[in-house]
């Protein structure tokens, strides 16, 4: 597998570092989970492939664990808030001095500097914050976060294994491992970047939801069926559409509508 | 940069296919993007740090003029549908065996397999036929596709791009590049995998857009102000709900419990006309600085002055004024530069590509009066 014998060593938390962590799991790496003491059971779900260790990071003999385990590690995944990590002297500075092939990722909310940078959210606000919530709704309505899947999961963990894997190709060649800095705001507008690449074409003119791509169109949206279920219409091009007018229409032709 | 000294051959498309090559090209990759004939600009506006060629890849001169360019280039980046390429005799067996260190990515709606893969379709359709789309919504509404962020650009160019830079870490230790089946369906599911991990659980228990994550609850969901703009709010745990009712003027003695369900539709409406009597800026002087998970909603235009986002440098400007996101994550030791010229223009780099690549000028002007290439120079102004 692509990622046969790399280990990554995972602090347990929420959705985006797990999600990151089981994304390498799954293509190969040996990924241990740091749980905390009285955590009875994953709360993240995505501990597919993963190995879970026990450890009081917040006792300096368990810091000191850790600190032997990224030793020999080639990538440290941390979901803290700035400054937890400088707090349990388990910086980057201190374990990447004990191993230079670190690859010690960061995957925070609002990043490791910043106002925002020592505050709690959730996925919706780092949405909010990016700009890209803005866009997002029906019209008439008020924006609405799809789930938790743009911010934790699109620009947080699959962002930062991205950069993590990267990081692992560039150590190929430099023998050295890096410090990301992996935060959901910027991941989710990097990956929104087609909306501010097309904010002055006419594809945004109109208020949010009446845009072609965001609910406006006929051709472009869901429809509810006889059976309470729903298809999903993505008909842009003429020749798709007119394929599309010829789905709808020819069975809706009653022989006694028509015309000679 | 991390991606230096690797070549991708990006094959034009909408969407998905550029984004991803724009990854590669914003972490040091140098992307050459090959336009059809007859194209007169960059549909996709993702063409930042790219250089174009314009080719007729169905003249069976134009595809052989890719073949020459592939054995040279790490990665190609084809976007169509299942059978386009191996009709074009351009399929991975002939541009592997010419180079085997190539790393053939097919980024595709539906994939290359499978009932559906010969079929057209955009994000949407993709993200129906993944099951994601069926749990977006709100309640008694349609299921509603996030503009097309999900399956176009999350499940497909990031999930792609995240492919090829695993394709070239495993190439760094047997040599050989590989087929990558990036395609936008499996990319949604997979990226959205906690739905399935979750589906068990009570997280998901009640119709759609009545949970907590997916509009149902009052402490996770958006409202509007006084302005008419919007505050995102996202207090789940205890202690961060304490301070949204605090920062709200309410007592949590006189509300229901924060997860009894039953209440939420009322709640909402409480909170809202709340959140209706001040304004955005209002109530940012609240909530900053606060762990109540209150924030902005900012618009596109708003981001660029947030002093968040102004201390992080987290948008950038291009030469021409343009302003969008910086590249993201950032690698501290080799971050991605991006371009900040303009975009190609169609055809702009066509003979200069050509030449890198070992093309005489004889062989140039052949192809190009034979109609294979366009170039389309930029003359200089005097």
């Amino acid at each position: 597998m692509a990622l046969q014998g790399i280990s990554v060593v995972e602090l347990s938390g929420l959705a985006p570092g797990p999600f990151c962590a089981m994304v390498l799991a799954d293509f190969g790496a040996r990924v241990v989970r740091v749980d905390r003491p009285g955590s009875r059971y994953d709360v993240s779900r995505l501990g597919r492939g993963k190995r879970s260790l026990v450890l009081d990071l917040k006792q300096p003999r368990g810091a000191a664990v850790l600190r032997r385990l990224c030793e020999r590690s080639d990538v440290l995944l941390e979901p803290f808030r700035r400054g937890v990590m400088e707090k349990l002297q388990l910086g980057p500075e201190i374990l990447q001095r004990e191993n230079p092939r670190l690859i010690y990722a960061r995957l925070s909310g609002f990043g490791q500097s910043g106002s925002f940078s020592r505050l709690a959210g959730h996925d919706i606000n780092y949405l909010a914050l990016s700009g890209v919530l803005s866009k997002i709704g029906r019209s008439g309505e008020n924006p609405y976060a799809p789930l938790n899947l743009l911010a934790d999961f699109a620009g947080g963990g699959l962002m930062c294994a991205l950069g993590i894997i990267m990081a692992l190709f560039d150590r190929t060649r430099t023998g050295k491992g890096q410090v990301i800095d992996a935060n959901m705001v910027e991941g989710a507008a990097y990956l929104s970047s087609f909306l501010w690449k097309t904010q002055k074409s006419s594809l945004w003119e109109a208020p949010r939801g009446q845009n072609m791509l965001d609910g406006g169109a006929p051709f472009y949206t869901t429809y509810r069926t006889a059976d309470g279920e729903f298809m999903a219409v993505g008909a842009i091009e003429p020749q798709f559409y007119e394929l599309l007018i010829k789905g709808c229409w020819g069975m809706l032709q009653f022989p006694s509508q028509k015309t000679t | 940069m991390a991606l230096q000294g690797i070549s991708v051959v990006e094959l034009s498309g909408l969407a998905p296919g550029p984004f991803c090559a724009m990854v590669l090209a914003d972490f040091g990759a140098r992307v050459v993007r090959v336009d059809r004939p007859g194209s007169r600009y960059d549909v996709s506006r993702l063409g930042r740090g790219k250089r174009s060629l314009v080719l007729d890849l169905k003249q069976p001169r134009g595809a052989a003029v890719l073949r020459r360019l592939c054995e040279r280039s790490d990665v190609l980046l084809e976007p169509f549908r299942r059978g386009v390429m191996e009709k074009l005799q351009l399929g991975p067996e002939i541009l592997q065996r010419e180079n085997p260190r190539l790393i053939y990515a097919r980024l595709s709606g539906f994939g290359q397999s499978g009932s559906f893969s010969r079929l057209a379709g955009h994000d949407i359709n993709y993200l129906a036929l993944s099951g994601v789309l069926s749990k977006i919504g709100r309640s008694g509404e349609n299921p509603y596709a996030p503009l097309n962020l999900l399956a176009d650009f999350a499940g497909g160019g990031l999930m792609c791009a995240l492919g090829i830079i695993m394709a070239l870490f495993d190439r760094t230790r047997t040599g050989k590049g590989q087929v990558i089946d990036a395609n936008m369906v499996e990319g949604a599911a997979y990226l959205s995998s906690f739905l399935w991990k979750t589906q068990k659980s009570s997280l998901w228990e009640a119709p759609r857009g009545q949970n907590m994550l997916d509009g149902g609850a009052p402490f996770y969901t958006t409202y509007r102000t006084a302005d008419g703009e919007f505050m995102a709010v996202g207090a789940i745990e205890p202690q961060f709900y304490e301070l949204l009712i605090k920062g709200l003027g309410l007592k949590s003695d006189e509300l229901p419990n924060q997860m009894s369900m039953d209440d939420w539709p009322e709640m909402k409406k409480k909170f809202a006309d709340v959140f209706a009597k001040k304004t955005k800026a209002e109530w940012c002087q609240i909530f900053d600085g606060a762990d109540a998970c209150v924030t902005p909603v900012l618009t596109l235009e708003e981001v660029v002055h947030h002093d968040h986002h102004k201390e992080r440098g987290s948008f950038i400007t291009s030469e021409e004024q343009d302003v969008s996101p910086r590249p993201a994550p950032l690698l501290l030791n080799t971050p991605a530069i991006p371009s900040f010229k303009r975009d190609p223009f169609v055809g702009e780099h066509t003979e200069e590509i050509l030449e890198e690549f070992g093309f005489s000028r004889e062989e140039i002007y052949q192809l190009n009066s034979d109609k294979i290439i366009e170039s389309n120079k930029v003359k200089a102004s005097l």
